[in-house]
């Protein structure tokens, strides 16, 4: 579900457009819708799944201005083409860019040049233009004009070192996402992972799009699990380089390792309270994993569950007043959900023979997790709670996929792929769809999306 | 594998000027001779920057086995003296022949009081990542309880569960997961004696 807010009163044209997009002819000016307008923060637009009502955006070529060094023209490409597949995946723009829009004659004339875009069917342009400041900056200024009205409706500019010319298509995709939906986009987010590209297993770090991926352990032995802090400055994990696994943040700040908890045989699957508190995680009492809570620092440790089934792999809801985990003890594993107390129990599957890794959606409203329905293979399902509605998103994919993680902004779900013995990440569109793959190098797994940066 | 110079990125939003765009305020006649206005657009300057990635060079590392047991360990395995035992699939009940093996195994560290042990349980890949760990967990606490229960003391026996994290076999069949369901006995220290 996308929802609309308008930010602005000129958004509201935008929404007209779109409301309107399925039955409009290309070439016909929208009529301003009013009730959309006096609706104001309340209008909310459902997209189907399956249903296409983008906005539809000309993005000509960026203009270069003045000489580019190698190393400039190098960055030049790096940021536009980071720029087209970040507009491309936020999935509320339908796109022409400089092979569609080669019938466009420059006029040098901005009006007679929008009448052009406008007559291809856009409702939009963007209009970027790229320099090189001094010897090793670059320098972005982007500019979406309303084609109805020619006005002008966002302007940025952002300059940075060569290295960063995606980050910087990032940021400024974020800030077109914002304005024409009023929710920020998830350009400039980041996804934890376990690699074992060095040949131990090791947390790593990935820009949403699977680019600039660094290492941020380096234990030499098996570390796993890794889970955000909900401010973004920490990432707690699994490792056993003590010798039996347990639970560590590591600051990305400072790069410090510090131990939550490690005393035990077993403590896994650590989860951060939206607070950023405490950790809610599974450990094993002698041979009984139940789900205990923790704060940061390994004080006021807690258990929550009491049954003589595995229970693990806790969840903590966005608002902090329940956990989803994973438990036996009906006899397969099943995801349960509880008050964060522990009290209050109520079972949330019930189909499939093999239920575990539960990820809620960032609202709350839902639960995503791995589920095995056809063979030993797993896939990915979401269960609506309010509803107990569960929709499988995999399929039709090939092997098996687990440890399903949300975006921010709820509209995709990042999980590990077993294909063939490898396994890698791919990123659904959360509603179903087509599956992109994120990684290629060794072997990926256990993802989980950072909230927005601050 | 070096990543030195990989970086975590922070923006930091310094430009707070407004600057007046590049395009003027102009007017344009279009073709249904409409008037249109684009207007400036007010841009902000945002400064785009890093920040230096922290090495992951001076991780702890595990330590390893004390010099001499990878050696005594490899010669009580094929002196059969110490075995490992199977399961069934997602079960930690023990077979009629693993019992039968713990009490081989219970026989020789009733013998070795010096000798301490650390019991890992192993899982195949089929199951979820942290389903099989907290199953792993339970296979290598079944031996223990059963070892314990011959005789053994229990404080010379830890547990480590590995779920499907170290496979001894990796082929994708049966055989081979029977392989990897499994509870292995390794002496990892010596017990203070005095």
């Amino acid at each position: 579900m996308i929802r609309l807010r308008p930010p602005t009163p000129l958004f509201s044209l935008f929404l007209g457009i779109l409301l309107l997009a399925p039955s409009l002819g290309s070439q016909e000016v929208p009529p301003r819708e009013p009730a959309a307008q006096e609706e104001g923060d309340d209008v909310t637009l459902v997209i189907e799944e399956g249903q296409t009502a983008r906005i539809r955006l000309a993005f000509p070529e960026p203009e270069i201005r003045g000489d580019l060094s190698p190393e400039a023209r190098e960055a030049r490409r790096e940021l536009e083409s980071a720029l087209r597949s970040d507009l491309q995946s936020t999935g509320i723009f339908q796109i022409q860019g400089p092979e569609a829009l080669s019938v466009v004659e420059p006029t040098g004339d901005r009006g007679r040049d929008f009448e052009q875009y406008r007559s291809l069917g856009n409702e939009a342009v963007l209009l970027a233009e790229i320099y090189q400041e001094g010897s090793d900056r670059i320098v972005l200024e982007g500019r979406v004009y309303d084609l109805a009205s020619g006005q002008s409706i966002l302007g940025k500019r952002y300059r940075g070192s060569f290295d960063l010319a995606r980050r910087i298509a990032h940021t400024f995709t974020d800030e077109i996402v914002l304005y024409f939906t009023g929710r920020r986009g998830i350009a400039l987010t980041s996804i934890a992972f376990v690699s074992d590209r060095s040949g131990e297993k090791e947390i790593y770090l990935m820009d949403y799009d699977g680019r600039n991926v660094r290492p941020i352990t380096g234990h030499q032995s098996i570390s796993m699990a890794p889970d955000w802090s909900p401010s973004g400055n920490a990432v707690a994990y699994v490792s056993y380089y003590g010798g039996f696994p347990g639970i560590y943040l590591v600051n990305l700040e400072t790069g410090e390792k510090e131990p939550v908890i490690t005393e035990g045989s077993l403590n896994s699957a650590p989860d951060f309270s939206g607070d950023g508190s405490h950790l809610v995680f599974s450990r094993s009492l002698a041979g009984n994993t139940e789900i205990f809570s923790v704060a940061r620092d390994g004080s006021d440790l807690r258990r929550l569950t009491r049954s003589p089934g595995i229970d693990t792999n806790p969840s903590w809801s966005p608002s902090g007043r329940q956990i989803a985990f994973t438990s036996s003890r009906a006899g397969n594993p099943h995801i349960y959900v509880m008050d964060a107390e522990g009290t209050n129990l109520q079972r949330i599957t019930f189909e499939g023979t093999y239920n575990d890794g539960a990820a809620w959606s960032p609202d709350g409203s839902k639960i995503a997790y791995a589920t095995r329905r056809r063979g030993r293979q797993f896939d990915i399902a979401v269960t609506d709670l309010a509803l107990m509605e569960t929709k499988v998103l995999t399929r039709r994919m090939a092997g098996s996929q687990e440890s399903p993680t949300w975006s921010p902004d709820g509209r995709r779900i990042a999980f590990a792929s077993a294909v063939g013995g490898r396994t890698q990440i791919r990123v659904v569109p959360a509603e179903g769809g087509e599956s992109e793959l994120l990684t290629a190098d060794g072997n990926n797994m256990a993802p989980d999306w950072s909230g927005h940066p601050n | 594998m070096s990543r030195k110079g990989m970086i975590v990125f922070a923006v930091l939003m310094l430009g707070v000027a407004l600057v007046t765009t590049a395009c003027p305020k102009k007017k344009a006649k279009q073709a249904d001779d409409m008037e249109i206005e684009s207007t400036p657009v007010e841009v902000d300057t945002e400064e785009v920057t890093t920040a230096s990635t922290p090495t992951t060079a001076e991780d702890e590392k595990p330590e390893g086995l004390p010099e001499d047991l990878p050696a005594l360990n490899e010669e009580i395995r094929q002196q059969g003296l110490i075995g490992d035992i199977f399961f069934d699939y997602d079960e930690y009940s023990l077979r009629a022949e693993a019992r039968d093996r713990l009490a081989k195994n219970a026989e020789f560290m009733s013998e070795h009081p010096e000798l301490l042990f650390t019991i890992e349980g192993h899982c195949d890949e089929r199951g979820t990542n942290e389903y099989n760990l907290a199953l792993g967990d339970r296979r290598a606490n079944a031996a223990k309880d059963y070892l314990v229960s011959l005789g053994v003391d229990g404080d010379r026996l830890r547990t480590v569960s590995y779920g499907e994290e170290r496979p001894f076999c990796e082929q994708d069949n049966e055989s081979c997961y029977q392989l990897n369901r499994r509870a292995h006995f390794v002496v990892t220290g010596r017990a203070d004696m005095g």
